[in-house]
């Protein structure tokens, strides 16, 4: 039995229709076609999935859809600025070679935002602990950790 | 050295834009108009004869547009030996064989739909391991083979074989011996982005498949076989490369379900899709070959070595894809790394019930290089001499000629690993207090092409379009790798044009040049080669038509830049006269004469050219088509002989860890890598390379392994599959790139893609040995096998 | 996934309701295992019950007797900062859960619930003698933690009784605990783990409380390796004996992430650097 759903997508307000079912990573990619996010495991692995729920990084493959309701989903579509620039963290990660393939990319940079927004200056350590739910295969990590920092100091100069 | 404009500059990504923002389209985001989802059936046997197959539950499901099996479709053939079938039929060899198949309107009825299907098995034993399946009398996996004839046993119809020299008097020389027995794992590729393809006819039958593949070209005949197979003569597949989500080897071959998808795409007339699931990845596709590699090495007094004698045995599984040739590129630094004249080699396959394997990074080299950089530690051992000191002893040299007859042009080797010892402190920290140590190990590898198949050729189409923008169609794969970072770096280099005004096409065999493949690290190599031959094609054509057009142009320059500075009196040449297509040069978008005074006017901007040169009567529009086959060899590989590449890539790494006694975890401390690069074309690609090659090295040395219990594959998700996090990756890495300049390569480049992989796994052994005493021989080195080779060390000293 | 129905009550009663209403559903907290087991086909409910509305089940109070709200996240519980001063063991080995991700939406309640052997809740909760409270309509039931646990997957939870709290006692003043995890890899569930409790007066042991994750059906108290240490101090010769006792007392497995073997080398080893922890590395 599918429900509707209203909550809000980057900023502007939506409704759609989940059963049980329903992950939230099908109702933005599949319904709401914001294929921005990816899924790489569907099951809370691999974090390519990741977007926040009311600021808080979470994998969308095992949220439940009809648990968004009233609440607030940022994606990967949600972080360009108004005049449709990259964010700072996109831009960070375009000019310090964190992306290859890019599969990881949109997961990697939503963690790293959740990261950067409650916490602004964080060192290697804490980068890499919060990065264990996001698997890239293609970098070895060292460009993207590279990318977070520098997206730290510039949202510093920023402020 | 040369000084370049472009090339060894940092410019981002072309792509990474799109990728930061969500919007790049991988497989899994394309969708066309009416398209249905495809999924398979597989087998829940490794080995059984097929007696029913009952599909009318799945056909009666509403939402279901096609169910088909080997039975209802025709047979096609796959694979280059041909002993696999895209549906099978009467039997299955191995858990992932495909025995039906479901078109549906979405993913979760198609799914359910092959829930439904009920198929009646006869279970045959099956053979698990090479030993098993070599028994007298062990069931067979194939009856026939691909040509009907009755097959006597399981061994696989490839052989691979060197022997130069001569090893008896090799053997007799040696003062110091030293032998081992190394086995390498199941790994799988892990592209995050999982394996998919969409198949689309139209209504003449011609089928446009959207693909993850490496190898447009080939698959496009091997596609196009399959629609004669099908009855559909004549007719053409155009392969389209969406966006991946990674590579690694994956690509390198055309798969079953890609066939499925065709035939349920020509039976339903839709599009149809198929993208796996992590668990269908994880259990479906060729992984990562295995391999058992017995090696015995020795040396004189000095530490020369005498001679090497190698057999490989490798695990084929139930059918041939690449993985059946790596022993291709095992040849290589078993006849190649460090100079030793003296060399046996010898490969040999078995089929058995297990997964079948293929393609990834490194290809072989991996797998030997395990082998032999343990055992060169081992010898170094014996002969009392330092294990760095005795690589030098043996390293090669530019100029050299191998046992293999490859060719080194230029050779780094021995300053990687100079560095490596440098950076490594290597004399003090090998004998670090206990539980500490440091290891290295060498690498080469092809890093001009890789001639393994008829053609090594890859072509490029440049076209200038009216505002001097150069449009570039490239039949190589952009897999992350960064490709057209560097593409786009060549070009501008090679022609004369700002970076920004090159634009790379999507990979698509309707449009690109052929290109034999992206794999053996030659995409940059080769299109930097193309990009020199079409950038003088194209810079010869706008220069001859400078010839007439470039005076004129000046001209209008010059009288709108006198009406600006009314006072400017231009200095005394006549361009007319200097207008000679030999004087021309292009520089930065600007075409000029080399001894004009450099005046404002007398830059005349290319897009002004072009368009000057398109809008007259018998006007032209200038493109040039380039196809470059590089100056290497298709080696004979049951002899094992021939110069596959056209210059050869050499790396050393090192690395400290610090090993835990008490539960056998290693800790990685330090990696240093220094390769022989050529030359460093994009520096962020290029450590991004290295990196991730590390990275999968660390896996594959200490995390990593595809279990399977009969045939059966245990571990097909992340749960339970490991790979390096950032975590296991926080170590520093110091890297060195080391440029020799390589004749043959383009600005002096190698390819580089694989080697940071290949040589990380026995740096990583060496250096537990040197730590605890401990040598794993078996791939991963995990803390369980540590803790009992400790166990056992202990109980042998007491 | 096949279709399922979902229902989001806003008070137990409501949760009972349904659940009695619905044969064969089952309530879901955070969701990061059962929506793996329905994924993976381990099993195939009609309905999900979610217990995240209910306003019982939130909240950490802090007092005499702490109380944990049974869906209490695993990020909220590691953020708590009364939790990290009085019980720092469980918000060490909460930190291990997963990934950031994982931890924003797993529960507590859902951990123990699970039942898992390798739950990383479990061990520091099993130390501090936590309690769980049962409810069910017009029921409630207090049942110490180790006695919660009946074997893999498998809990004393009556069908319809939900796990509204976890309650711990004020720690003893001179209570001491810690606690290891060994995975593959860092983000990994335990294939072997430990955590340790010591209450000393000087030399003396007066109270030791152990527990032992992924080497028996259930999350393992080892309570013979606890008498061996307590009344007493903990001499170099008590501590082999007790990684001795805490080696049989567990039933390890081999499987596809560690062998049985191995499993017992970690339990042993990860109990003396436990102990030698809590003893300021002088037994
Ligand atoms: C990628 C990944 C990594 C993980 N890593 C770890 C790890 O390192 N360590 C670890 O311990 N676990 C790990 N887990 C498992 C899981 O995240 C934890 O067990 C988590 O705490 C479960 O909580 P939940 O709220 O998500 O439970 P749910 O999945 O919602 O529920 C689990 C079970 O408990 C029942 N249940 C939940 N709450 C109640 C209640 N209040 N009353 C009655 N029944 C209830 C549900 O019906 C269900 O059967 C991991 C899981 C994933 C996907
Ligand atoms: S798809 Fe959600 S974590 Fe992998
Ligand atoms: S960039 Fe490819 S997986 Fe991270």
């Amino acid at each position: 039995m599918k429900a509707p759903l209203s909550f809000v997508l980057n900023g502007s307000n939506v409704t759609a229709e989940a059963d049980g079912s329903t992950r939230l990573l099908d109702l933005l990619r599949v319904s709401l076609n914001h294929t921005g996010t990816k899924g790489g495991c569907g099951e809370g692995e691999c974090g390519a999935c990741t977007v926040l729920v009311d600021g808080l990084a979470v994998n969308s493959c095992l949220y439940p859809a009809l648990e968004v309701e009233g609440k607030h989903v940022t994606t990967i579509e949600g972080l360009r600025t108004i005049d449709n620039k990259l964010s700072i963290v996109q831009q960070a990660f375009v000019d310090t070679s964190g992306i290859q393939c890019g599969f990881c990319t949109p997961g990697m940079i939503m963690t790293a935002k959740a990261l950067l927004d409650n916490n602004p200056d964080p060192t290697d350590e804490e980068i890499r602990e919060v990065l264990l739910g996001n698997l890239c295969r293609c970098t070895g990590y060292v460009q993207i950790v590279e990318s977070i920092k520098t997206a730290a100091s510039r949202l510093k100069e920023n402020r | 050295m040369k000084d370049f404009r472009h090339i060894g500059k940092d410019i981002p990504r072309p792509e990474a834009p799109d990728k930061a923002a969500g919007k790049a389209v991988y497989i899994h985001d394309l969708v066309r108009p009416g398209m249905l989802f495809g999924k398979i059936k597989f087998s829940d046997h490794a080995h059984a004869r097929i007696l029913r197959i009952d599909t009318s539950k799945a056909e009666k499901l509403p939402g279901v547009k096609a169910v088909i099996t080997a039975y209802n479709t025709p047979e096609l053939r796959i694979g280059f030996v041909r002993d696999n079938f895209a549906l099978k039929k009467d039997k299955v060899r191995q858990f992932r064989d495909e025995v039906a198949a479901v078109a549906a309107i979405d993913p979760h009825t198609a799914a359910e739909a092959v829930g439904l299907i009920k198929v009646e098995y006869e279970p045959i034993p099956g053979v698990f391991s090479p030993e098993e399946a070599m028994e007298p009398g062990a069931p067979l996996v194939h009856e026939t083979d691909p040509r009907g004839r009755p097959m006597k046993d399981n061994r696989h119809p490839l052989h691979y074989h060197h022997e130069s020299g001569d090893v008896k008097a090799g053997e007799k020389a040696a003062k110091f011996v030293a032998q081992g027995e190394f086995s390498t794992q199941l790994v799988q590729q892990c592209c995050m982005g999982t394996a998919g393809c969409i198949a689309e006819f139209d209504m003449n039958n011609n089928l446009t498949m959207w693909a993850k593949t490496q190898i447009p070209f080939l698959a496009q005949r091997d596609f196009n076989q399959a629609l004669s197979a099908m009855g559909l003569q004549n007719k053409n597949t155009r392969v389209i490369v969406p966006t991946l989500g990674g590579g690694f080897g994956t690509g390198l071959d055309t798969h079953a379900y890609e066939y499925i998808a065709i035939l349920l795409a020509f039976r339903t007339g839709k599009p149809v899709k198929i993208v796996y699931t992590r668990d269908e990845e994880f259990a479906n596709l060729s992984p990562r070959q295995s391999s058992r590699t017995k090696i015995i090495q020795g040396c004189d007094k000095n530490g020369k070595l005498t001679f090497r004698h190698a057999e490989v045995l490798q695990d084929n599984g139930a059918y041939t894809s690449w993985g059946a040739t790596y022993p291709t590129v095992m040849m290589m630094p078993a006849t190649s790394l460090y100079r030793v004249s003296n060399v046996y080699f010898d490969a040999k396959l078995v089929y058995t019930n297990n997964t079948y394997c293929q393609a990834m990074r490194g290809y072989g080299n991996p797998e030997f290089t395990w082998a032999l950089e343990n055992n060169m530690d081992q010898l170094a051992e014996k002969a009392e001499i330092d294990p760095f000191e005795f690589r030098m002893i043996n390293c090669n040299q530019p100029g050299e000629t191998t046992p293999m007859g490859l060719k080194v042009s230029t050779c780094g080797l021995k300053e990687c690993m100079e560095s490596v010892a440098g950076k490594l402190n290597w004399k003090k920290s090998r004998s670090q207090k206990k539980q500490r140590g440091i290891g290295m190990a060498s690498l080469i590898h092809v890093g001009g092409g890789g001639r393994i198949y008829r053609s090594d050729g890859s072509g490029l189409i440049l076209k200038l379009d009216d505002f001097g923008n150069v449009n570039t169609y490239c039949g190589g794969v952009e897999m992350g790798q960064g490709l057209h970072a560097v593409l786009i770096l060549e070009i501008a280099e090679a022609l004369g044009v700002q970076p920004e005004k090159v634009f790379i096409n999507p990979t698509d065999t309707g449009t690109c040049p052929w290109d034999v493949g992206t794999h053996a690290s030659r995409g940059a190599f080769m299109a930097g080669n193309t990009a020199i031959m079409a950038a003088k094609k194209l810079r010869d054509q706008i220069f001859e038509h400078a010839e007439q057009l470039f005076p004129e142009l000046a001209a209008k320059n010059l009288k709108k830049y006198q009406k600006k500075h009314p006072d400017y009196a231009p200095p005394d040449f006549d361009i007319k006269q200097a207008a000679k297509r030999d004087r021309f040069d292009l520089v930065d978008g600007f075409v000029f004469l080399k001894d004009a005074p450099s005046e404002p006017w007398t830059r005349i901007e290319l897009g002004a050219l072009l368009r000057a040169i398109h809008f007259r009567e018998q006007g032209q529009m200038l493109a040039t088509e380039v196809f470059y086959d590089p100056p290497n060899e298709l080696p004979d590989f049951e002899k094992g002989y021939g110069n596959m590449s056209a210059t050869y890539a050499y790396g050393a790494q090192g690395v400290e860890v610090e090993v835990d006694t008490e539960t056998g975890e290693v800790k990685i401390l330090r990696m240093v890598a220094a390769h022989d690069v050529g030359r460093v074309l994009n520096p962020p690609a290029l450590k991004g390379q290295i990196y991730g090659g590390l990275a999968q090295g660390v896996g594959y040395a200490l995390y990593e392994q595809l279990q399977s219990e009969r045939g059966r594959i245990t571990n097909p998700n992340f749960r339970d599959y490991k790979i390096p996090t950032a975590h296991e990756m926080d170590f520093p890495i110091e890297l060195d790139l080391i440029e020799t300049n390589d004749q043959f390569g383009p600005f002096g480049a190698k390819g580089i893609a694989e080697p940071g992989l290949v040589p990380t796994a026995p740096a990583i052994a060496n250096a537990i040995y040197n730590a605890v005493g401990v040598r794993i021989r078996d791939l991963p080195i995990t803390p369980e096998k540590i803790l009992a080779a400790l166990e056992k060390l202990k109980s042998t000293k007491d | 996934m096949s279709r399922m129905d979902y229902y989001k009550p806003t008070s137990l009663d409501e949760a009972w309701k349904l659940k009695k209403l619905i044969p064969g559903s089952r309530f879901i907290a955070g969701g990061t295992d059962i929506l793996v087991k329905i994924k993976n086909r381990e099993v195939s409910p009609p309905a999900l019950i979610s217990l995240r509305s209910i306003s019982e089940l939130t909240g950490i109070q802090s007092g005499n007797v702490t109380r944990i709200g049974a869906m209490t996240t695993i990020s909220e519980l590691i953020q708590h900062r009364a939790l990290a001063v009085k019980y720092p063991v469980l918000v060490e080995a909460a930190g291990r859960l997963g990934s950031v991700q994982i931890r924003n939406v797993a529960t507590v309640g859902g951990n123990l619930c699970n039942c898992s052997p390798c739950a990383d809740t479990a061990l520091p909760l099993l130390v501090l003698e936590a309690r769980v409270l049962l409810q069910s309509p017009g029921k409630e039931r207090e049942v110490p933690l180790n006695e919660f646990f009946v074997g893999p997957g498998e809990s004393c939870i009556a069908a319809g009784e939900i796990l509204t709290a976890i309650l711990l006692d004020r720690p003893a003043p001179d209570a001491q605990a810690t606690s290891l995890k060994k995975g593959r890899v860092k983000m990994d569930l335990a294939i072997a783990s430990v955590a340790a409790l010591l209450e000393m007066d000087g030399k003396n042991c007066k109270k030791a409380r152990l527990a032992a994750g992924s080497v028996a059906p259930v999350p393992l108290r080892l309570y013979q390796v606890e008498e061996l240490l307590e009344n007493g101090p903990i001499t170099k010769a008590k501590l082999a004996e007790a990684q001795k006792l805490a080696v049989k007392s567990i039933s390890p497995i081999t499987d596809v992430r560690s062998t049985d073997n191995y499993r017992r080398q970690i339990v042993s080893v990860y109990v003396k650097r436990c102990l030698e922890k809590l003893m300021g590395g002088n037994p």
